[in-house]
């Protein structure tokens, strides 16, 4: 899991353009969006269902599915760890 | 009459992850901007009152450039065939650069972006003499980041009060700073 992880925050990096960011400024557990975590943003969110359907063939049904499976890069692992087609 | 309270620039070149480690470090936030929103956060971050973060109605943002956000626009177009990029698209407006600022200060004051044939001083000090002309208006944090490209630009600002104890905020002051 902790392979996943990393790859998982190194194409977070690369798909938010994060210029100068490595994967050990990114807490596993911290909430991307909002102030307390990444900073990510609504604009973002579409970058990271791209992400996951390039990389790991997973479509997300529902914004509301969005919501639960991008709270953390731990959290996207699991999703991504049991949903992938690739 | 307006005064310089306080001066800061970015020599080209300069690391600026390095610096924004170095000075500041607690807004990831930092990562997604383009390389103008880097230098005028970084420009503000130096200039910043204590205490932090004290909301004022009465600072104004006034960011001037020639070359815009050009340096993003073209990161931008070259997503375009692909898949055109959300979150460099949001940084292809100049303004962007003030509204960070103002986010991360919580300015609420005036805040405008002025895109210049070229950096004339008068045309400079004008303009901010401008942003003066209402009641509310006490201070003006006012720069120049021209980013032609992510390592070549030209960022400083000043900050700029009414009737301050600081040089006057002249064409000439504003030369001498800037040639020392």
């Amino acid at each position: 899991m902790e392979s996943l992880i990393n790859e998982i925050k190194l194409k977070l990096i690369d798909a938010l353009n994060l210029d100068g960011m490595t994967p050990e400024d990114i807490d596993n557990d911290a909430p991307l969006f909002g102030d307390e975590g990444l900073g990510l943003d609504s604009i973002d969110v579409l970058e990271l269902i791209v992400l996951l359907e390039r990389n790991y063939g997973i479509r997300l049904a529902s914004p509301q599915e969005g919501k639960k499976v991008f709270q953390s890069v731990a959290v996207m692992a699991d999703y991504v760890a049991a949903n992938r087609t690739k | 009459m307006l005064t310089i309270k306080q001066f800061a620039s970015i020599p080209a070149g300069t690391d600026l992850t390095a610096l924004y480690r170095a000075r500041v470090g607690d807004y990831p936030k930092f990562f997604k901007m383009d390389t103008a929103c880097k230098l005028g956060f970084l420009l503000a971050e130096e200039l910043a009152d204590e205490p932090r973060f004290t909301p004022r109605e009465d600072r104004a943002v006034l960011m001037f450039s020639t070359h815009g956000c050009l340096c993003n626009d073209r990161h931008y177009e070259e997503t375009v065939q692909d898949f055109p990029s959300p979150s460099l698209f949001v940084y292809t407006l100049p303004n962007i650069i003030t509204g960070e600022i103002a986010i991360r200060n919580k300015y609420a004051g005036e805040t405008s972006a002025y895109v210049l044939e070229r950096f004339d001083p008068a045309v400079f000090a004008g303009l901010v003499e401008q942003a003066f002309q209402d009641v509310v208006t006490a201070s003006a944090l006012c720069g120049w980041v021209d980013c032609r490209a992510d390592d070549d630009y030209t960022a400083f600002a000043f900050l700029v009060e009414r009737d301050g104890d600081g040089k006057a905020f002249n064409t000439e002051n504003i030369y001498g700073i800037l040639d020392q």
